[in-house]
């Protein structure tokens, strides 16, 4: 492997691993309040990536109005399912997860006969490459990695400097003692839902020029974003972002050298085996 | 009692039934049942682990290297069909206590994650070993079953072995539910730190439980290989192990009984669409649709729905237990 395919792999996958820390994120943040596994996010992903193909590919809506219109709309159904699948559940971790993943099913089923059967391709946004130190990078790609660190760094502002922020860090903490003081659960869960699905939406809209669309799409990013979250610690913030990070590298150089299969393999490998030895993961704290 | 008395009979009852529905029902029939019977497997052995309060959400795993084991046994060294399926169980049961070993130290949420882990790496190494299990051109050519050498030919025949690995399995499987092994079984269920400070040694259980759910699920698999005699990577899928995990969710996960409702009704259920073309792409959604508001409005299941009707009838506060059903699960 020379340094330029090394080089080339590595920034590719720092922008893999960005769209995979904005799907990480969501999940590790409602894991940390609602102890749930939100098995619906790699469809609300497909559906960011179809937002995108209607708003920006059918009906020519400027990329970046579509970008926002997607992480709205999928914000708004983020307060949807929480009021009509986690809500009427009670909690129960359990029967939450089966709901979910019901709920995950008819969005991907119902896909087929309203998006049609046939793959589908969103035109270029950002056209052109970019040489860093000699090696050459799509626009494409590259502009993923801004546009995600912009994300995030609002994510922590949200969740460090604003009173809903400060609620939902009290009931990560102690879902009791907030509700005592006042704090809304359900609407602090709601929007937690709320911003998880903005997010994974956003990391679907930042795919869309890239990969093909079809209704199963989701399936390979949110097996990603488990593995992050295990990876980082579950409810970990900065657990998920090193855990995008260190995946994302996983994905691009071990799929240059052997594939992707392989790859993808070792990553599953690499996290029955830190379990071995370090079962909160990176981050985690005990549950 | 007469209640005593009427469980048994209601089993023979549909037994007797279903034999005579598959002498007559045709190819067509005979095939669906076969499948509806290997998914009452799969639930059934999946409830083990759910009888220790593990979400497992892998379970399609094992049966992939059930099946992979005994297809390629009996193809490649030509086993006959009771040797390779033993194998292919056995070997499923070996994976499972692999990797079990060290994920059953993690609890709840965490263990659920990794036996996702399991699904993916399993079928990835199904996917990427070629030389052996041909990979994503899928492993054709697979004898069909055969019982003490003599050949299962037709699909009638194939859906009668079915039955009687169906029958066994679940007698084998209530029997463990109700013995003393079971008994400790659940009460690591409801409370595994209660369960340890009584000197129960959890983590050996537990792995028993969820090493015996691999066997069982590793004869499934075998079965379906050689009854379907065509088997592909990715249809051992996570989509898979979910589904194994609803049907016990929708039949009812407190029952014996659950999973086998929830198996039998979710698998026959598509077959109503599967009339047209136009009708097919709707199985899906019917399905989902099903299970969501099963999760929502019948939170213990499929199984709790006659005695919730009964309640409704007779204006009964809900939650007085219904004779009939208590006759069923007490055993």
């Amino acid at each position: 492997m020379t340094f330029e395919l090394l080089l080339q792999s590595m920034i590719i996958g720092l922008s893999l691993g960005s769209t995979y820390i904005l799907m990480a994120l969501g999940l590790t943040l409602m894991f940390g309040m609602m102890h749930i596994i939100n098995f619906t996010h790699g469809a609300v992903y497909m559906l960011g990536a179809f937002v995108i193909y209607y708003g920006f590919g059918q009906w020519g809506l400027p990329y970046g109005v579509t970008f926002f219109l997607a992480m709205l709309l999928l914000g708004i159904f983020g307060f949807v399912i929480e009021r009509c699948i986690y809500r009427p559940v009670h909690g129960g971790v359990e029967a939450t997860l089966v709901a979910l993943i019901a709920m995950t099913t008819l969005i991907q089923s119902l896909g087929y006969p309203i998006f049609g059967t046939l793959d589908k391709h969103v035109p270029t946004v950002f056209h052109g490459m970019y040489a860093i130190l000699g090696v050459g990078i799509s626009a494409e790609r590259l502009m993923i990695i801004p546009v995600a660190v912009v994300l995030v760094v609002g994510l922590y502002l949200f969740i460090n400097k604003t009173k809903m922020g400060a609620a939902m860090r009290a009931i990560e903490q102690d879902k009791e003692a907030a509700a005592l003081q006042g704090v809304n659960v359900h609407l602090v869960n709601a929007m937690a839902f709320g911003v998880g699905f903005a997010l994974a939406a956003a990391s679907g809209a930042l795919m869309a020029p890239i990969f093909k669309l079809d209704p199963m799409m989701g399936e390979q990013p949110l097996l990603k974003a488990f593995i992050i979250i295990i990876l980082g610690g579950l409810g970990s913030v900065p657990g998920a972002i090193l855990g995008g990070l260190i995946l994302g590298q996983i994905d691009s150089i071990v799929a240059t050298v052997l594939g992707l299969e392989p790859a993808f393999l070792l990553s599953f490998v690499f996290i029955i085996l830190l379990l071995l030895f370090k079962p909160t993961g990176l981050f985690g704290h005990e549950v | 009692m007469k209640s005593n008395m009427r469980t048994p009979v209601v089993l023979v009852a549909i037994l007797l039934a279903l034999l005579v529905f598959i002498t007559v029902g045709g190819n067509y029939y005979a095939h669906l049942l076969a499948l509806v019977f290997t998914n009452v497997i799969l639930a059934s052995s999946l409830r083990l682990s759910i009888l220790c309060g593990q979400l497992n959400i892998g379970h399609s795993a094992f049966m992939s290297v059930g099946a992979y084991t005994s297809a390629l046994l009996a193809k490649n060294l030509g086993l006959p069909f009771e040797l390779s399926l033993l194998s292919g169980a056995l070997l499923a049961m070996l994976v499972g206590l692999v990797m079990g070993y060290p994920s059953l130290r993690l609890r709840g949420v965490y263990f659920a994650m990794v036996t996702v882990a399991f699904v993916e790496a399993i079928r990835l190494i199904v996917q990427i070993w070629v030389s052996l299990t041909r990979g994503m051109s899928g492993l054709s050519g697979i004898p069909k079953p055969s019982l003490f050498g003599m050949l299962l030919a037709t699909k009638t025949e194939q859906c009668y072995l079915a039955l009687g690995l169906m029958v066994v399995v679940l007698l084998v499987l209530y029997k463990l539910e109700y013995s003393r092994l079971g008994l400790i079984w659940k009460s690591i269920g409801m409370a595994d730190n209660l369960a340890l400070s009584l000197g129960v040694n959890v983590a050996s259980y537990k792995l028993l439980a969820f090493a015996l759910g691999c066997f069982f699920a590793g004869i499934a698999g075998a079965f379906y290989a050689h009854f379907v005699r065509f088997l592909f990577p990715p249809t051992f899928d996570f989509l898979m192990a979910t589904n194994i995990l609803v049907y016990n969710y929708v039949g009812g996960r407190g029952h014996f009984w659950g999973p086998i409702v929830g198996a039998a009704f979710l698998s026959w259920l598509p077959e109503v669409f599967r009339g047209s073309e136009a009708t097919r792409q709707y199985e899906t959604i019917f399905f989902s649709i099903t299970m969501l508001l099963t999760i929502l409005f019948l939170p213990g299941g499929l199984i709790t729905l006659p005695s919730k009707l009964a309640d409704l009838f007779r204006r009964r506060p809900v939650g007085v237990a219904e004779p009939g059903s208590a006759a069923v699960t007490s055993g």
